[in-house]
């Protein structure tokens, strides 16, 4: 063997008919930002590489209740989109913290979701805004909501033969509150330590912002609310008891503090070469509490 | 073995390379065009940057098939001595490099800029550049170069 096969899907059939064919044995190539990594450090040889890159899945679609974002599109692309800038300003700002130039012309969002990292940067935005993907393959189609799509670190529900095709985020609501921020060891071109999102839609004024910071009730009721963290748990992590304490409630100092405690407890963070588990989990608290103020301030 | 054809600098070539093979293994082993430099490997130093049909790239996790039908532009083809490049100019004005190890992913970099945003911040060079490190100038020289040479006809 003389370093494997590749082929180039000129079609999203063709590459399906090629998964299809090759199962397990093939590697799904796009930008390769991520694969060929891999392939550098001896990681991985692939007996088969599948490129999409050029089979007519980089696009952006506006449908106007949602958006549909073709799995080969690369971050650039969806960076660079008014379509994403306009109805998807939580997309738009994590995007940017997404690699670097270099990066983000080649690597794409599907190559990111498929890759499964717990660190993936998108997945926190899509997360967010309960996006799904469209995983396809010879025998039809399917899909599934991102939260069910990780099982653990680089595995998903994927089957060998499926090609994410397209991720499909809902547009939210154009008063939707939302605030996101990657903490990682530099500023540029970094995994994250732990990055988050906090979304909710807030109903009533806010009232007693005059008062004293402890005592203001900034909103009167909070919904569609969700906290989400990565690279603090197996798969990227929609903070569940954290987001049904906002959900329903009136936010005030003390529910920040609460949700914020709460949302560390759920992590269960590893110790890796770029922070500890325990940094991790203070991060993860002081991130949340700091993504709710920044909202409300 | 595949056959991979591609334009570098203008030049047509056919290459033989494996499924695995990376742009930047073509570019030095094959072609002898090293400017591309082997830095990290793991797409973070930059130091191979070039730029694929006027996008910027790192060569060194580009799988090389596809690059097929493609053209590549490195260094060796923004210049030529006596006809520097307006980026190679500022460069060499500003003292932009020092080892040099890191230069020709700089001026890739900031090639790619300047074809995009002919007169950018110094925030959106410092931006442009987050992917190409440097460990020796402090990049302050480097920006003030990519500044200088914006707007400056190629």
């Amino acid at each position: 063997m003389s370093g494997g096969e590749f082929y180039r899907a000129s079609s999203v059939q063709e590459a399906l008919d090629l998964l299809a064919k090759y199962g397990a044995k093939a590697h799904v190539l796009a930008g390769g930002t991520d694969i060929m990594v891999k392939v550098n450090r001896r990681q991985l040889a692939p007996e088969v590489l599948v490129y999409i890159g050029e089979c007519g899945l980089n696009y952006i679609k506006d449908l106007g209740d949602k958006v549909v974002i073709g799995g080969a599109t690369p971050f650039a692309e969806i960076l660079r989109s008014d379509v994403v800038k306009k109805k998807l300003p939580l997309l738009a700002e994590a995007v940017k913290h997404i690699g670097t130039p270099a990066i983000r012309n080649v690597g794409t969002i599907g190559g990111n979701l498929v890759t499964a990292s717990p660190a993936a940067d998108s997945s926190v935005p899509l997360l967010a805004l309960g996006a799904s993907v469209k995983l396809a393959s010879k025998s039809g189609e399917r899909v599934v909501p991102l939260e069910g799509f990780f099982k653990g670190p680089g595995e998903t529900v994927r089957k060998p033969d499926e090609l994410l095709v397209e991720v499909i985020v809902p547009v939210p609501d154009k008063d939707l509150k939302f605030a996101y921020h990657k903490i990682g060891r530099r500023k540029a071109g970094t995994l994250s330590v732990v990055a988050g999102a906090v979304v909710f839609k807030a109903e009533g004024a806010p009232r007693g912002t005059a008062l004293a910071r402890d005592q203001a009730c900034y909103f009167e009721k909070c919904t569609q609310a969700r906290v989400v963290l990565n690279a603090v748990a197996p798969t990227p992590l929609v903070a569940k008891r954290a987001s049904a304490l906002l959900e329903g409630s009136a936010l005030d100092a003390e529910l920040i503090a609460k949700i914020a405690k709460t949302a560390a407890e759920e992590t269960s963070p590893i110790d890796d070469v770029r922070a500890s588990a325990w940094y991790r989990r203070q991060a993860s608290e002081g991130l949340v509490k700091s993504l709710l103020e920044r909202i409300v301030a | 073995m595949y056959t991979l054809e591609l334009k570098v600098n203008g030049r047509a070539y056919k290459v033989e390379v494996k499924a695995t093979t990376t742009l930047l293994q073509v570019l030095r082993e094959k072609l002898g065009i090293t400017s591309p430099k082997i830095g990290c490997e793991t797409g973070d130093c930059g130091a191979c940057s070039v730029l694929v049909n006027g996008k910027l790239v790192k060569a060194c996790i580009t799988n090389a098939l596809t690059v097929q039908g493609k053209e590549v532009l490195t260094v060796e083809g923004l210049g030529r001595p006596g006809a520097l490049h307006p980026l190679q100019l500022a460069f060499h004005e500003h003292y932009a490099a020092q080892c040099g190890f890191c230069t020709p992913g700089m001026l890739m970099a900031a090639k790619a800029l300047l074809d995009e945003n002919p007169k950018p911040t110094r925030e959106e060079v410092k931006e442009a550049l987050s992917g190409n490190l440097c460990r020796c100038t402090g990049y302050v020289k480097i920006v003030d170069a990519v500044l200088a040479a914006a707007g400056k006809k190629a």
